[in-house]
C-alpha cells in the first residue's frame, strides 16, 4: 500500500523521464489536471510504443500500459529507462516484488542508472529497510540532480526521528528544483507534527499545485506510525478533498478507520477503492476480515468493551474480563489518571485477521498485540502455538499502552512507551516480560544497544535481525532502571515532558536531572550488574550445556547433573528450548529424586519459562505431593498460557473446590464445559458440584440435568440430582 | 427410525446371546502377526467378561482360514435366534484392487461380499461388523445392510497404510472414560468415538499426517459417516449396542428380583433418548420440565436398582 503512495509522493516528476512524458507530468504537477490528461491521451495514441505505454500510465489504464512497454522492451531490450519506467508502473500497481525485478534488469543494462536506484530505494523505504538510504545515495552519486533522492532521503530521515536531517535533506532537493512538492510536503509534515496546522510549506505546495493531496497524505503517514492515528484520519481527509482520486490515500483512510474501529466508515472507504480497481493486496485482505466481523461478540464491563469469537467467548470471557479491569484500576492509580471512554479490546483467534487488522506498522513481525488509542487488537492463546504467548501479559503491555499514548496525546515516542510496557508486565508479575534471550545476551557481548535518544531507530529501521527485539529488551530495561532508581513519579514525569512535547533528551534532563550520556553510562553500569555475570560466562554455559546434554544421551545421568548445574547460574534466566532446568529435571527424575524436581521446575516458572508440557509436569508433580497451593499458581500460569487445555482446568477446578475457592473452581469447571470435552458429562458434574458449595443451587441443578442429559445413567449425578431436588 | 431405536432399547438387554466373532488375519512380517495376535487375544478377553451368555470365538494366525471362518459362521447361523446379537471384529491387512476389498487370511483371502454373505445367513437381527484392517473403507458397500452396524478403520480403499484403530478400540473397552453416558456399558458408538478420537490423537502426537479416517454406517444405506450423530441420522443403532457390559449389571439382568425394575429402568432411558430427539420440537421450558421428571424418576429407580 505504502508503495504505491510514495510512488505517488515522490516519483511524480523524476528528470528522467522523457521530453513528451515530461511535458505531461509538469502539467499534472501543477495543477493542470485537464490539460494534463488531454496530454497523456496524446502519448497514448503514439506509434511509438514506450511513449504509447507512457500515456497510458499516466492516464491509468495500466494494462494498456503493460502492453506498451512489453513492446517497447522487446524492440529496445537495452534500454533501461524503458524498464525502469515499466517497473514503475508495476509499483503504481502494487507489485513492488517485479517492479524491483524490471529495476534490477534496468541496473544489470546500466549500472550507472540512478532512478533506477531510486525507484529500488522507495522499495526498501516501504519495507522500513535501511538499505532505502544506501540506494538513494547510490541514485545520488550517478545522478547528482536527482532531487528525488534528497526527497526520500528526507522522508526515511523523518521516519527515523531525525527532523535535523530531514530538514536538511528536503532543502537539498529544494535548491536542486523549486518543484520539489514532496520535499516541502515532508517539510509541512514536521510542522504538522510539532503541532503547527498552518504550514508555510503547504502554501507553497497549494500554489504550484492547488490539488496536491500528496502533500497531507505525507503528513498522514507520520502521524500514522507516530501513532496518531485520528489525525492520520483526519489529514488523509484532506488529501482526499485535495484530490478525490488519490486511491493510496483512500486505501490508507480505509485502514486507519479499521483501527480506531468504524468498521462501517473503513468498510465504505475501502469498498470505493475496490470498485474503483485500485485496491491494494493489504485492501482486499481488510475487506475479507470486515467480512468476519459478524463471528464476534462484544461483552460491556465497566470500563471497557470486550469482543471476542463466538467460538472461544465461553472460555475466555471468565478470564479476560476481571483481567481487563485490575488492569485498568492498577494503571489508574499508577498513571494517575482515568482514560476518556471505554477500551475496546478484541481478540483474534486467527493471526492473521490479526495481521490484517494491524497491517502496515514498521517491526510488526513478532506482534502479539497492537494498541490504537482506546483500541487494542491482540492474539487469543489460540491463534499462537502452545505457550508462545502470555495472553495477560499482552493484555497488561497493551493497556499500558492505552494509558501512555492517552496521556501523552500520542507524542510519545515509541521506545519508551514499549519500554514503559515491557517494565509493567514485568511489574505484575515477574515472570512475565521479556526475557533475556541468547540474541540478547549475543548484543549485550558486541555491546550493540542504542543511545537512549536514539533508541526509536531500533525499533522503526532495525539494522540487524534482532535489533527490534533488543530495543525492546533494552526499552523494558531503561524503564525498569528509571523506577529503580528514581521511582515511578519520574515515569510520570517524562509522560507529562513527552505530552508537552518535549524530546527524549528534554525529558531526561527535566525528569533525571542527567544529561542523556551520563544516563547511558549511569545505565550501562546498572545493567551490567543486572546481567554482567551472564554476558561474561555465556560462551562458559553454551560449552557447559553442550557438555550435559551429551552426558544425557549417553545415559550418564549423574554426569548431566553434575555439568547441568555447574552452568546453571551463569544464565539463569535461560528458559527457552531445552533448558538447563528441564535438563536438571530429567536427571532428577531419573533417579526418583521427586522433590529435587519440584525444586528446579518451580526455579524454571519462576524465571519466566513458559513450555507447558513442562509446567504441567510440575503441576502433576506438585499435586501429587501434596503440594496444592504450588499446584494452583502453576495452573494459574498455565491457564495465562495456554487456556484452551482442558488438562489444567480438570485440575485446578477440584484443587481450589478442596481450598473453599468456589468461585474460581466454579470459572475452572465453566472453562472445561465451555472446551467441549469428551466427557461432558463429568464436566458438568463437576461444575455442578462446585455450584452446589457456592450454594448457587439452581444454577447446580440446571448443570446436573445436563449432566444426566449427556448420560442418564451417571450415578453421582443421579445422586446430586435427587438430593438438589429434595 | 426414532421406532426403531425403541424397539432396540426395550430390546438389547433382554437375556439373549451375544455372539463375538474375531478374525486376526496375517500380519505378514512377525512384528505385525504378533501385534495381531495379541489384539485379537485383548479382545477375546475382554469379550468373555460379558458373562455366560457372550459366545466369545476367536481365529487367529494359521487357524483364521476361509474354511475355518465359514465353518464358524455355519455354526453361528445354525444357534442364534433372531433375538441375539452378532458382532463380528476384523483385525489384520486388507487390499483394495479398485473393485474388490480383501481381508487378508491363510490361504485365499476373503472377499467384503462374502463376508457379508457369511453373515446374512445369520438370523440374529442386530449385527455389528467392525473392519479394523487397512483399506477396510471399500468393504462399506458391500457390508451395509438394514439393522447391521459397519465400522471401518480407514475412509476408503486408498487408505493403504496398516492401521492403529484396533489398538484404541481395544482401549475402548477397557478405560471407563469410553463410557462418556456412565451406564455401565460400552456401546458400539462409544467405543467409536473413543477409537476415533484416539487414532486423531496418535497422528498429532507422532505429527504424523492421518492415514485412517475412521467411518461408521448403521443406518443400511448410503455412505459411512466420520461423525455419526442425530443430524445425519447415524449412529441410533451404535449407541444401542453393547459391547461390554460390567459384570454387576449382567448378575442384577438375571436377577427375577430385579428384572422388572431394569425394565422400567430401560423404559425411562428409551423415554429420555426420545425426548433429546424431540428436543428442537419443544419449547426449553417444556423441554427441561420433562427432561427433569424422567431423569429424577430415572435416578430414583436406579437408587432402588442400588439398594
Amino acid at each position: 500500500m505504502r508503495t504505491a503512495l510514495f510512488t505517488l509522493l515522490l516519483g511524480l516528476m523524476p528528470p528522467y523521464l522523457f521530453a513528451q512524458a515530461e511535458s505531461c507530468r509538469a502539467l499534472e504537477h501543477h495543477g493542470k489536471q485537464v490539460e494534463a490528461q488531454a496530454c497523456y491521451t496524446k502519448l497514448s495514441q503514439s506509434t511509438d510504443p514506450f511513449t504509447s505505454a507512457e500515456g497510458f500510465l499516466g492516464r491509468g489504464l495500466y494494462d494498456e500500459a503493460n502492453e506498451q512497454f512489453r513492446t517497447a522492451v522487446r524492440l529496445q531490450p537495452k534500454s533501461a529507462p524503458i524498464r525502469t519506467e515499466w517497473g514503475r508502473l508495476f509499483l503504481e500497481h502494487y507489485q513492488p516484488g517485479d517492479a524491483a525485478k524490471l529495476f534490477e534488469e534496468a541496473l544489470e543494462i546500466d549500472p550507472n542508472y540512478g532512478p533506477a536506484y531510486l525507484e529500488l530505494a522507495h522499495i526498501a523505504a516501504d519495507r522500513f529497510d535501511k538499505s532505502a538510504i544506501d540506494l538513494a545515495n547510490q541514485a545520488l552519486q550517478h545522478d547528482p540532480k536527482l532531487f528525488q533522492a534528497h526527497e526520500l532521503l528526507a522522508f526515511v530521515a523523518l521516519e527515523d526521528d531525525d527532523p535535523k536531517l530531514a530538514a536538511d535533506e528536503a532543502n537539498k532537493a529544494l535548491s536542486l528544483s523549486n518543484d520539489a512538492l514532496d520535499g516541502m510536503s515532508v517539510l509541512a509534515s514536521m510542522d504538522w507534527l510539532s503541532g503547527k496546522p498552518d504550514s508555510e510549506c503547504m502554501n507553497r505546495i497549494l500554489k504550484i499545485d492547488p490539488h496536491y493531496g500528496e502533500a497531507y497524505a505525507t503528513g498522514a503517514h507520520f502521524f500514522e506510525i507516530n501513532r496518531r492515528y485520528e489525525e492520520a484520519i483526519r489529514f488523509y481527509r484532506k488529501a482526499l478533498e485535495l484530490n478525490p482520486d488519490l486511491w493510496p490515500a483512500r486505501n490508507e483512510l480505509g485502514i486507519n478507520l479499521m483501527r480506531l474501529a468504524d468498521l462501517t466508515g473503513a468498510r465504505e472507504e475501502l469498498v470505493r477503492c475496490y470498485n474503483a480497481h485500485r485496491s491494494s493486496p493489504q485492501t482486499r485482505n481488510a475487506l475479507l476480515f470486515l467480512d468476519t466481523v459478524k463471528d464476534y461478540e462484544t461483552f460491556r464491563t465497566e470500563h471497557a468493551a470486550i469482543v471476542l469469537n463466538r467460538k472461544e467467548a465461553g472460555l475466555l470471557r471468565p478470564y479476560i474480563e476481571p483481567e481487563v479491569e485490575r488492569a485498568i484500576l492498577t494503571y489508574e492509580r499508577k498513571y494517575k489518571m482515568k482514560l476518556p471512554g471505554p477500551v475496546r479490546l478484541e481478540v483474534y483467534p486467527n493471526h492473521d485477521d490479526f495481521v490484517v487488522r494491524t497491517l502496515g506498522l514498521p517491526g510488526q513481525g513478532g506482534l502479539l498485540g497492537v494498541t490504537f488509542g482506546l483500541v487494542v487488537a491482540m492474539d487469543s492463546p489460540s491463534a499462537r502455538p502452545e505457550g508462545e504467548c502470555n495472553w495477560a501479559s499482552t493484555l497488561w503491555h497493551e493497556m499500558s499502552h492505552v494509558y501512555v499514548l492517552t496521556a501523552t496525546h500520542n507524542l510519545v515516542p515509541r521506545w519508551f512507551t514499549e519500554g514503559l510496557a515491557v517494565h509493567e508486565e514485568g511489574a505484575v508479575s515477574p515472570d512475565w516480560g521479556d526475557r533475556l534471550t541468547p540474541d540478547i545476551v549475543s548484543a549485550l557481548q558486541k555491546k550493540q544497544l542504542l543511545p537512549v535518544v536514539e533508541l526509536d531507530r531500533g525499533f522503526v529501521r532495525p539494522q540487524y535481525a534482532t535489533q527490534v527485539l533488543v530495543s525492546y529488551f533494552e526499552a523494558g530495561k531503561i524503564c525498569d532502571y528509571i523506577v529503580e532508581r528514581w521511582g515511578n513519579d519520574a515515569i510520570i514525569g517524562m509522560i507529562h515532558s513527552y505530552a508537552d512535547r518535549k524530546t527524549t533528551a528534554d525529558a531526561i534532563e527535566a525528569n533525571l536531572r542527567e544529561t542523556p550520556a551520563a544516563f547511558d553510562k549511569d545505565f550501562a553500569a546498572w545493567l551490567d550488574r543486572k546481567t554482567g555475570n551472564t554476558v561474561r560466562h555465556f560462551d562458559d554455559w553454551k560449552k557447559g550445556m553442550k557438555s550435559a546434554y551429551a552426558d544425557l544421551q549417553k545415559g550418564d545421568k549423574e554426569g548431566a547433573l553434575r555439568d547441568g548445574l555447574s552452568v546453571r547460574d551463569y544464565y539463569p534466566l535461560y528458559v527457552g528450548t531445552a533448558s538447563d532446568y528441564e535438563l536438571i529435571v530429567e536427571a532428577y527424575l531419573g533417579k526418583n529424586d521427586r522433590l529435587s524436581a519440584i525444586r528446579e521446575l518451580e526455579r524454571y516458572r519462576a524465571a519466566g519459562g513458559t513450555n507447558t508440557d513442562t509446567l504441567k509436569k510440575l503441576a502433576t508433580l506438585e499435586s501429587e505431593n501434596g503440594m496444592t497451593k504450588e499446584a494452583v499458581i502453576t495452573l494459574t500460569k498455565l491457564n495465562y498460557l495456554y487456556p484452551e487445555d482442558p488438562e489444567i482446568h480438570q485440575l485446578l477446578g477440584p484443587i481450589l473446590l478442596a481450598q473453599h475457592d468456589t468461585n474460581g473452581s466454579i470459572r475452572e469447571d465453566r472453562a472445561l464445559v465451555a472446551l467441549n470435552p469428551p466427557d461432558p458429562a463429568s464436566s458438568h458434574y463437576q461444575l455442578a458440584m462446585a455450584l452446589r458449595a457456592a450454594h448457587r443451587l439452581n444454577e447446580a441443578k440446571d448443570e446436573v440435568l445436563l449432566a444426566l442429559e449427556a448420560a442418564p445413567g451417571f450415578k453421582p449425578a443421579q445422586q446430586l440430582l435427587l438430593e438438589l431436588s429434595q | 427410525m426414532k421406532p426403531l431405536l425403541l424397539l432396540l432399547l426395550s430390546t438389547w438387554s433382554m437375556p439373549a446371546a451375544s455372539y463375538f466373532v474375531t478374525i486376526a488375519g496375517l500380519g505378514g512380517t512377525p512384528e505385525y502377526d504378533a501385534e495381531f495376535a495379541k489384539w485379537a487375544a485383548d479382545l477375546d478377553h475382554d469379550l468373555k467378561a460379558n458373562g455366560p451368555d457372550a459366545r466369545v470365538l476367536t481365529l487367529t494366525a494359521a487357524s483364521a482360514t476361509r474354511q475355518q471362518i465359514e465353518r464358524t459362521f455355519a455354526g453361528i447361523a445354525a444357534d442364534a435366534k433372531p433375538n441375539d446379537s452378532l458382532a463380528v471384529f476384523l483385525i489384520g491387512h486388507g487390499s483394495f484392487d479398485g473393485t474388490d476389498y480383501k481381508f487378508n487370511i491363510p490361504g485365499p483371502d476373503i472377499t467384503a461380499a462374502e463376508l457379508a454373505s457369511l453373515m446374512n445367513k445369520i438370523p440374529a437381527q442386530r449385527q455389528l461388523v467392525v473392519n479394523m484392517t487397512s483399506c477396510s473403507g471399500a468393504s462399506v458397500a458391500s457390508l451395509t445392510r438394514k439393522n447391521r452396524i459397519v465400522i471401518v478403520s480407514t475412509k476408503s480403499g486408498t487408505e493403504k497404510n496398516a492401521t492403529v484403530f484396533a489398538r484404541y478400540w481395544i482401549d475402548a473397552l477397557r478405560d471407563p472414560a469410553a463410557d462418556t453416558d456412565k451406564n455401565g456399558t460400552v456401546s458400539a458408538l462409544e467405543a467409536f468415538d473413543y477409537a476415533q478420537r484416539k487414532t486423531a490423537a496418535y497422528f498429532e502426537s507422532e505429527k504424523l499426517l492421518a492415514t485412517e479416517h475412521s467411518m461408521l454406517n448403521d443406518t443400511g444405506e448410503g455412505s459411512a459417516v466420520r461423525d455419526p450423530k442425530p443430524a445425519n441420522g447415524e449412529g441410533l443403532l451404535a449407541a444401542a449396542f453393547p459391547i461390554i457390559r460390567p459384570e454387576t449389571s449382567i448378575a442384577k439382568a438375571t436377577d427375577p428380583a430385579k428384572q422388572k425394575l431394569l425394565a422400567k429402568k430401560e423404559d425411562l432411558e428409551a423415554k429420555i433418548d426420545r425426548l433429546k430427539y424431540e428436543k428442537a420440537a419443544l419449547s426449553p421450558e417444556e423441554y427441561k420440565q420433562q427432561l427433569t421428571s424422567l431423569l429424577l424418576e430415572l435416578a430414583r429407580t436406579q437408587a432402588e436398582i442400588d439398594h
